[in-house]
């Protein structure tokens, strides 16, 4: 069975809006860096598939899907939506190209999220319409109530989780595809209003625009057209129960399961040690300390105090989040699991300028589908075949 | 890529658009019983699957860990405890609220799972808390999540 590489990326934002770009045109400048990147591939002619991921809802469309071949250069090709994160994306394209019939797979996801003008309804529209969403309120209540559980159970403190947006927010200011990074203080952290007790709003995430392209090949077309392949050495996926009522509140289940798959395929047997860095969802500060514990990176209730004793900040042990996370670059709605891809792929090929981790050889990025899901995405991606 | 962009924000146009998204959603077996017994005898019930012996709230015909189908019906009263919550300032909106709204996931001595509801009657909250089901009064009733009002501290 071939290798699968990521051959070509390319990305446009992240930005607080994009008023000059439609999304096609997003998608359009995304697919043109990528396939500069590449090797100036043709998408006409050098592409076998194309995969593309979004959410009708996110978009405006009902059947969405039939509007993003052209852009990509797919029309009368043969592409496919995947309805969910752009890691979920990843996963299929990588499995296309094991089944040994396709080399060249394009992938793609983006947010617009600034045409957006109901998002939180549409969160809520995500709710089960029979035993939640007739109580109201603001949908991220639910990022309360699992992080009040997750304190509780884990003996984290609210400090600890509020240091995460203290290193992401700084790692931003070092990345150009960041849209919130900034130099803040623990103290400006902790007194930010508090929306959802405990969860304060310095530690959510706020949207962002932007798109995300990848192209990924087998072995044989990655070796012809790049010099630095970045190698996906195993992906795995994993989706727990709807119901808010029954599903674990403490421990991202759905995210373990995940990275026990990823981690099998890529013989990962301690992730700490194995791994270099991590990409990891932080739409709330406290998921990144809690989808550490479930990567296996520690044990539970271990991530806070790494992070306050800065193991987790760019200089440390084993950086998270070195793009700025998602508090930095901005919430990428299903884009958000290309974001964390991308900075893995930009670390590994040491393309990284001012936040490059030395000697990079091995990244781990984690996707999460926010409120109210718990589908949880992890691929381990290497610099050496 | 296009060599010339739009660089005066006064000529980036837009169009608003809206879609009317109108459902009405079935209840089904499980959901039915569970509203029914709200609306008409204020009862909470669970499903209780005859593999694993699990009493689920919300009910429902299936078990989400053996796959069996459940017909047993348990009543778990309306007292519970405050597994967990939160204390919300904002409405769906952003709009902050007049006065801040407490939501809990409220779990059921021998159930499995809970309700996630409205806290009411009082300010002081914490894990643990005992607490019992607030229910309209029965013409006020409609077979919804919301003919429980709210859950308040439970008296002993």
């Amino acid at each position: 069975m071939s290798e699968v590489a990521i051959i070509g990326v390319g990305c446009v934002g992240f930005r607080p809006m994009t008023p000059e770009l439609s999304y096609k045109e997003l998608m359009f400048e995304a697919a043109v860096k990528a396939y500069e990147d590449a090797g100036g591939i043709n998408p006409r002619e050098d592409v076998d598939i194309f995969v593309a991921c979004s959410e009708d809802y996110l978009e405006g469309f009902s059947i969405f899907d039939e509007f993003v071949p052209d852009q990509l250069g797919a029309a009368l090709r043969h592409l496919f939506t995947v309805t969910g994160d752009g890691m979920l994306g990843l996963a299929a394209a990588y499995m296309l190209i094991k089944t040994g019939q396709f080399d060249t797979v394009v992938l793609e996801a983006h947010s617009k999220a600034s045409d957006i003008l109901t998002y939180t309804d549409i969160v809520q529209f995500g709710f089960d319409p029979i035993f939640n969403r007739p109580l109201g309120g603001h949908p991220y209540y639910v990022a309360g109530l699992e992080m009040t559980r997750y304190l509780y159970e884990t003996c984290t403190t609210e400090e600890q989780c509020a240091q995460v947006v203290v290193k992401n927010k700084r790692n931003a200011l070092l990345n150009p595809h960041a849209a919130y990074g900034a130099n803040i203080t623990l103290d400006q952290v902790m007194h930010s209003e508090k929306l959802f007790h405990p969860l304060k709003k310095l530690e959510i995430s706020t949207p962002a625009d932007g798109c995300i392209v990848m192209v990924l090949a087998s072995e044989k077309v990655a070796e012809k057209l790049t010099d630095k392949p970045i190698w996906v050495k195993g992906v795995g996926w994993c989706t727990e129960t709807p119901s808010l009522e029954t599903r674990d509140w403490t421990r991202a289940v759905y995210t373990r399961l995940a990275a026990e798959m990823a981690y099998k395929e890529a013989k990962i047997t301690n992730p700490w040690r194995d791994i270099d860095f991590a990409e990891i969802h932080d739409l709330f500060a406290y998921k990144e300390l809690q989808h550490m514990e479930a990567l296996k990176l520690c044990d539970y209730g271990e991530a806070g105090k790494l992070t306050e004793d800065g193991l987790t900040s760019l200089n440390g042990e084993f950086p998270v989040n070195p793009s700025g996370g998602l508090l930095g670059m901005g919430y990428g709605l299903e884009a958000s699991g290309l974001q964390k891809v991308l900075e893995v792929v930009i670390q590994l090929r040491g393309e990284a300028g001012a936040r490059q981790i030395d000697d990079a050889e091995v990244g781990l990025a984690h996707t999460w589908r926010g409120i109210p899901t718990a589908t949880g995405v992890v691929a381990v991606l290497s610099k050496v075949k | 890529m296009s060599l010339e962009k739009i660089n005066n924000p006064l000529n980036a146009r837009h169009w608003i658009g809206h879609m009317e998204t109108d459902y009405r959603y079935t209840l089904g077996v499980a959901g039915e019983r569970f509203l029914k017994e709200i609306k008409e005898n204020a009862r909470i019930m669970g499903a209780k699957c005859p593999k694993c012996s699990v009493v689920f709230v919300p009910p429902r015909l299936y078990c989400e860990k053996c796959f069996t189908k459940l017909e047993e019906w348990v009543d778990v009263g309306k007292r519970g405890e405050i597994y967990t919550y939160t204390i919300t300032t904002i409405d769906v909106d952003g709009k902050k609220l007049e006065k801040p709204q407490i939501y809990a996931l409220i779990k059921f001595e021998g159930a499995h799972g809970g309700l996630i509801h409205r806290i009411g009657e009082t300010e002081k909250v914490y894990i643990g808390m005992k607490v019992e089901a607030v229910f309209k009064p029965p013409n006020e009733r409609k077979a919804s999540i919301n003919d429980i009002a709210y859950f308040k501290p439970a008296e002993r």
